[in-house]
């Protein structure tokens, strides 16, 4: 009976202090019953191997004690949908909180447009973490709550609700409209026709009032020949984009499309925000111009960083909602499938 | 362990057909096992003999399910337990209580029902696949 005594003593190293021994002379008696009703059966005394193959049916120590417990769980079955559901909506918010501050805050602090790209992939790093701080919040809570109901505070029951009390129904998706996304097509291409063209004909760009760029006391500054070329060449890869847009083959992928187009979108304001300077001094310019022209290119720049925010911000949603509409599609694919 | 399905297709979510039969039927064993104790305590029996005599009944459950559902009934209240010698050994002696009883008519007429209810639908199936023959 030695293995039966080794047996027992690996369930009790599980069982809570509480109760211990009580179980494990319950126990006991069932297994010697158990043996003993074995070799009834047999007419002989059961062997070492016959023994341990009894016990070992009976299962392994650590699931037999664990079974002897209360059920373990942080948050039960009737708690659980309502934290699930309140991590899927909040979940949004705060990755569009964090987003909005810490590039607000590197827009400010930021220096140069690498130190910018440097503070955003630091704040990109340190998401995971915020993340995880979230979920663990938000499980501690719900788990201290599932806790205390019923111990400590009455169990939580449902609020009444009525079926006429639920939103109305949400409008279609907006359909896409094959004249509006060839006429974005050619729009598109016209603008890199005319930028193209605007370098050798600067008028292009106000018209006659060209002329009188040239007695203004300032002008364009020379890195604007870097940066001319990179927004150039971002159109233009943005070109087959929206002429895939078109087909309709590719209707299944025009939400990641749009998001590429989008993407390309950002880059050009990134580009634009790396411009610190727009407008030099010309040679005769006055104390008054030149602060005013400092003065316009913060302005600029500014707005440009306003501008990039808020679509980094409206990129990150989007993006959310073609991966919840995509996982949405697959179900009812699935579904319709099966 | 009881039967399982010969078939290998895969369902919905990749789990295997006997993961699923296997899922299921416990599923469907748990709360049918809690019922078939309730009922075979109305006399006496310790932990092993109570098993011996679902078996014989042609319930066959584990041990370790067996035991742990007998403590667990027991600090619902509705089993009553004692620890007696018998063939010089002590053993917990469980007998349904008076609330166990209670419930355990609410749990059976709960059942009959859903055992009729269940036994039109399956006659009507049969049925009308029979009248489609």
């Amino acid at each position: 009976m030695e293995l039966l005594e080794r047996y027992l003593q690996a369930v009790g190293a599980h069982l809570p202090a509480r109760g211990r021994a009580d179980t494990l002379a319950e126990l006991r008696a069932n297994l010697e019953a158990e043996i003993e009703g074995r070799e009834e059966e047999l007419g002989r005394p059961l062997t070492g191997a016959e023994v341990a193959q009894v016990l070992e049916a009976h299962g392994m120590p650590v699931l037999v004690a664990a079974r002897y417990g209360p059920q373990h769980f942080l948050v039960g079955p009737q708690l659980f949908p309502l934290y699930w559901y309140t991590l899927k909506r909040s979940f949004p918010l705060v990755l569009a909180a964090y987003v909005v501050v810490q590039l607000v805050a590197a827009i400010v602090q930021s220096s140069s447009g690498q130190d910018l790209g440097q503070k955003i992939g630091t704040a990109a790093a340190h998401f995971p973490r915020v993340a995880l701080t979230f979920w663990g919040v938000m499980t501690l809570g719900f788990a201290v709550f599932e806790y205390v109901q019923g111990r400590y505070v009455p169990k939580m029951t449902l609020p009444k609700w009525s079926v006429r009390d639920l939103p109305p129904l949400e409008p279609g998706q907006k359909k896409h409209s094959l004249a509006s996304a060839v006429a974005d097509l050619i729009v598109s291409a016209l603008i890199v026709v005319w930028l193209l063209a605007v370098p050798n004909h600067p008028y292009l760009i106000i018209g006659p009032g060209a002329k009188m760029v040239h007695g203004m006391p300032f002008g364009l500054t020379p890195e604007w020949h870097v940066f001319y070329w990179q927004i150039v060449g971002l159109l233009i890869l943005m070109l087959p984009l929206k002429a895939a847009m078109v087909l309709p083959s590719l209707r299944r992928v025009r939400g990641w499309l749009q998001l590429a187009i989008n993407a390309m979108g950002i880059l050009i304001l990134v580009v634009m925000v790396q411009i610190r300077t727009f407008f030099v001094a010309g040679a005769e310019i006055s104390a008054e111009n030149l602060r005013s022209l400092a003065g316009i290119n913060t302005g600029i720049t500014f707005g440009f960083k306003i501008a990039l925010a808020i679509s980094v911000v409206k990129f990150l949603w989007d993006l959310w909602k073609e991966i919840t509409a995509g996982q949405h599609r697959r179900a009812g694919y699935t579904a319709a499938v099966l | 362990m009881g039967p399982t399905s010969k078939h290998g297709w895969n369902g919905a979510g990749g789990q295997s057909g006997n993961e699923l039969f296997d899922s299921l039927r416990l599923e469907l064993r748990r709360g049918c096992l809690v019922l078939a104790v309730l009922a075979q305590l109305r006399a006496e029996h310790y932990g092993y003999t109570l098993r011996k005599a679902l078996a014989e009944s042609g319930l066959e459950i584990e041990e370790s399910t067996l035991y742990p559902l007998l403590r667990r009934l027991e600090t619902q209240g509705l089993l009553n337990s004692e620890w007696r010698e018998e063939e010089k050994r002590n053993k917990r002696f469980y007998r349904l209580s008076g609330e166990g009883e209670r419930i355990l008519g609410l749990l059976l007429a709960e059942w009959t029902g859903i055992n009729q209810s269940l036994g039109r639908i399956v006659e009507g199936l049969k049925s009308n696949t029979g009248k489609e023959r």
